[in-house]
């Protein structure tokens, strides 16, 4: 840690265990309900705790991405944060705001609009807190002494992040207009400019890691993202088959969607290249396996999953159908989940001055979540391609069909078990670092142990 | 090699150029959306089904369009598929409806409501999706061999509410017993009694009070008293 401000980071963190803990606990409750085991209808019904599940995930996954920021940010621009007093009193808005959002869904307050459940007032609520962060990071970022691609391609990420949040307010009466409106912000998000924010945590990982020169690594990172926005923005079209809106979105979305792998597959190659080539041998194996792990997954979770599910003649079958969970666990697993919890993993040292680099524990939690999501993901397929053939292809009864594949959720629950003892095992982890009470190290000074630091140099011929 | 400032204006051309490309589509299927949604049928009761169906988010168990949460049945062509009177006997009460089944919350809709809903729901059947959902395929290979009654022949009010819960011919629910051959077991006269009242028939049935007419009575005993084994072998 080299400013003291990037402390803040720890609070972001921490909260991101919390609430994804909690995101486990309402899973397990519609694994359950698939399962026929539906024992807390009257309390937390099937849509609540969806509403749940997924605002959560949102949710963490933004208090990373902020956490992720606070501690990157001044390190790349060689100052302490603008504030770190709005900082902390940002999260605790968005903290508050979030938990009130949960606790209305309890009780039938929301919008009901997949993703974006958040109700009106909230919204406005989440929008001021956002510009708030982006105020701390922006200000930041100028007064800083150093301009780099990485921070920069964060800091655009994070602000058109934010300004997309807003296309989902638009009042419509019209449902397809609803829908195409919504898209504009989901779709752009997480296969638009999350990837942006993804793409500079990468980065910055990948050159604390590898060693490898900051000008090769930002020099790809711009072309990567490059890849993302040319296929992602038109992309969007792969929403718009069968909703309501004109044909030639089926030619375009299915054109556009065919290349968004190549962006996941782009940042896979660059990350394992990058990682092989690299010179330094960093002590925190566990987060470049992170890092590494994250790229390898988002390229088939995201990139191929994705790919095989957005083909106009096979969405025309598997739209709306349990094929959609399959690719979104494992889409959201390893593109953003594991970015967050990869940039956790290196920052836990720094932060808490303690070097816990070759705990078992992270170890076990590394693949025991991993080899866990994959398992979900096979049981979401069977369950998935069991309905589109009885469902769609037969015309079964959608319930008859729900009773059929039931038995999958079985698996489900199971796979998810081991899931959630990976997380418990990261989690415990986090818990043992302790509190951020690590030193800040004066200037000139590398996180990395002198020894391990030297061989960095020799890395430069890559390009 | 590429250099980082080529990296840079690809970046930016390429982004630049998808963007504008997309305003453009979106300016464009804005003004397309109308027609192809049938939007002048948009009449307040369809707006306030609209606004019912978000506020309750109907779309965190159901799919509507293809989107929403796979829990509970696509919904874009329930107008069709059960037609309204099912649809407001499945809304006035669903635990009757689907006994012993995944269950829907009962929301206490009033007439009036429930009228809105059904009023959303047919304006969302009538509009054109390219071709969503798909007929099934492969219904014809799965069909067992000599099955009995197509459903064109059968009355209209039995493809909409009895096959939600009873299976004829392989085809429908499994809440109830299927009805092949019903005609063997049961007389006309019982099934009139069982269709006017199931629970005063047989106390503690699963089988809701149906809201049925008198001539959709008629049809439906005549119909089901033609279901036996030697008139359709």
């Amino acid at each position: 840690m080299k400013y003291e401000s990037q402390r803040v980071a720890w609070w972001f963190f921490a909260t991101c265990m919390l609430l994804l803990s909690l995101q486990l606990i309402y899973g397990f409750i519609m694994g359950f309900a698939h399962a026929g085991y539906d024992n807390l209808h009257a309390i937390i019904p099937f849509h609540a705790a969806r509403a749940t599940h997924t605002n959560l995930l949102v949710m963490w996954l933004l208090c990373g991405f902020m956490g992720a920021a606070y501690y990157i940010i001044p390190e790349e621009s060689e100052s302490e944060l603008y504030s770190p007093k709005l900082a902390l009193v940002q999260l605790g808005a968005l903290v508050v705001t979030g938990v009130t959002a949960i606790i209305g869904f309890h009780f039938n307050w929301w919008e009901g609009r997949k993703f974006l459940e958040i109700p009106r007032p909230l919204d406005f609520l989440v929008v001021i807190d956002v510009l708030a962060f982006i105020f701390n990071i922006g200000m930041t970022v100028k007064n800083g002494r150093r301009f780099t691609t990485t921070s920069l391609v964060l800091f655009f990420g994070l602000f058109a992040a934010a300004l997309l949040y807003l296309p989902g307010m638009i009042p419509t009466v019209n449902q397809t207009s609803d829908s195409y409106w919504r898209w504009w912000v989901v779709h752009l998000w997480v296969e638009g400019v999350w990837e942006l924010i993804m793409g500079g945590i990468l980065s910055f990982l990948l050159i604390k890691l590898t060693g490898v020169d900051r000008e090769v690594i930002e020099k790809w990172l711009y072309v990567i993202v490059g890849l993302t926005f040319l296929s992602g923005i038109l992309g969007t079209g792969h929403h718009y088959y069968y909703i309501g809106t004109p044909r030639y979105w089926k030619w375009i979305g299915g054109l556009f969607s065919a290349l968004e792998p190549l962006a996941f597959l782009g940042m896979a190659i660059y990350a394992v290249t990058m990682a092989r080539k690299g010179g330094r041998n960093h002590p925190n194996r566990n987060a470049l396996l992170w890092t590494v792990g994250c790229s390898i997954m988002s390229f088939v979770g995201a990139g191929f999953l994705g790919f095989a599910h957005t083909i106009p003649q096979v969405n025309l079958y598997t739209h709306g159908t349990l094929i959609t969970a399959m690719h979104g666990h494992l889409a959201f697993w390893g593109a953003y989940a594991m970015i967050v919890l990869a940039i956790i993993t290196y920052a836990l040292p720094n932060l808490t001055g303690r070097r816990r680099h070759d705990a078992p524990s992270a170890q076990i939690a590394f693949w025991t979540s991993n080899i866990g999501m994959v398992a979900m993901t096979a049981a979401f397929a069977v369950a998935g391609i069991t309905q589109v053939y009885l469902e769609r292809r037969v015309g079964m009864d959608f319930i008859v069909v729900q009773r059929e594949i039931q038995v999958h959720f079985v698996g489900l629950i199971l796979a998810a078990s081991l899931f959630t003892f990976g997380i418990g095992a990261f989690i415990w982890n986090f818990i043992k670092y302790g509190r951020p009470v690590g030193e800040v190290l004066p200037a000139g000074a590398s996180d990395e142990t002198p020894e391990e630091a030297i061989t960095a140099g020799h890395a430069e011929g890559i390009a | 090699m590429l250099s980082k400032k080529a990296a840079r204006a690809f970046f930016l051309v390429g982004t630049a150029v998808c963007s504008l490309a997309m305003v453009g589509l979106t300016i464009d299927s804005f003004r397309r959306i109308p027609a192809q949604t049938h939007a002048e049928r948009i009449t307040p009761a369809v707006a306030r089904g609209k606004d019912l169906w978000d506020h309750n988010n109907c779309m965190g168990c159901h799919t509507l369009l293809g989107e929403g949460a796979y829990y509970a049945p696509e919904l874009t062509r329930v107008y069709r598929r059960r037609g309204p009177e099912f649809i407001r006997a499945m809304l006035r009460d669903p635990a009757a409806m689907y006994p012993g089944q995944r269950q829907m919350q009962n929301y206490h809709f009033n007439p009036g409501q429930i009228d809105d809903l059904v009023a959303f729901l047919q304006w969302i059947d009538g509009m054109d999706l390219n071709g969503f959902p798909p007929e099934p395929t492969l219904n014809q290979v799965a069909l067992p061999s000599g099955a009995i009654a197509p459903s064109d022949d059968r009355p209209q009010v039995f493809n909409q509410l009895c096959v939600a819960c009873h299976a004829l011919g392989g085809r429908g629910g499994a809440v109830g017993p299927a009805l092949d051959h019903v005609g063997d077991r049961l007389n006309a006269d019982y099934l009139t009694r069982w269709l006017h009242d199931p629970q005063a028939v047989k106390p503690g049935t699963l089988m809701p009070r149906l809201p049925l007419t008198e001539p959709q009575i008629r049809e439906l005993v005549a119909f089901l008293s033609q279901l036996r084994t030697e008139v359709r072998p």
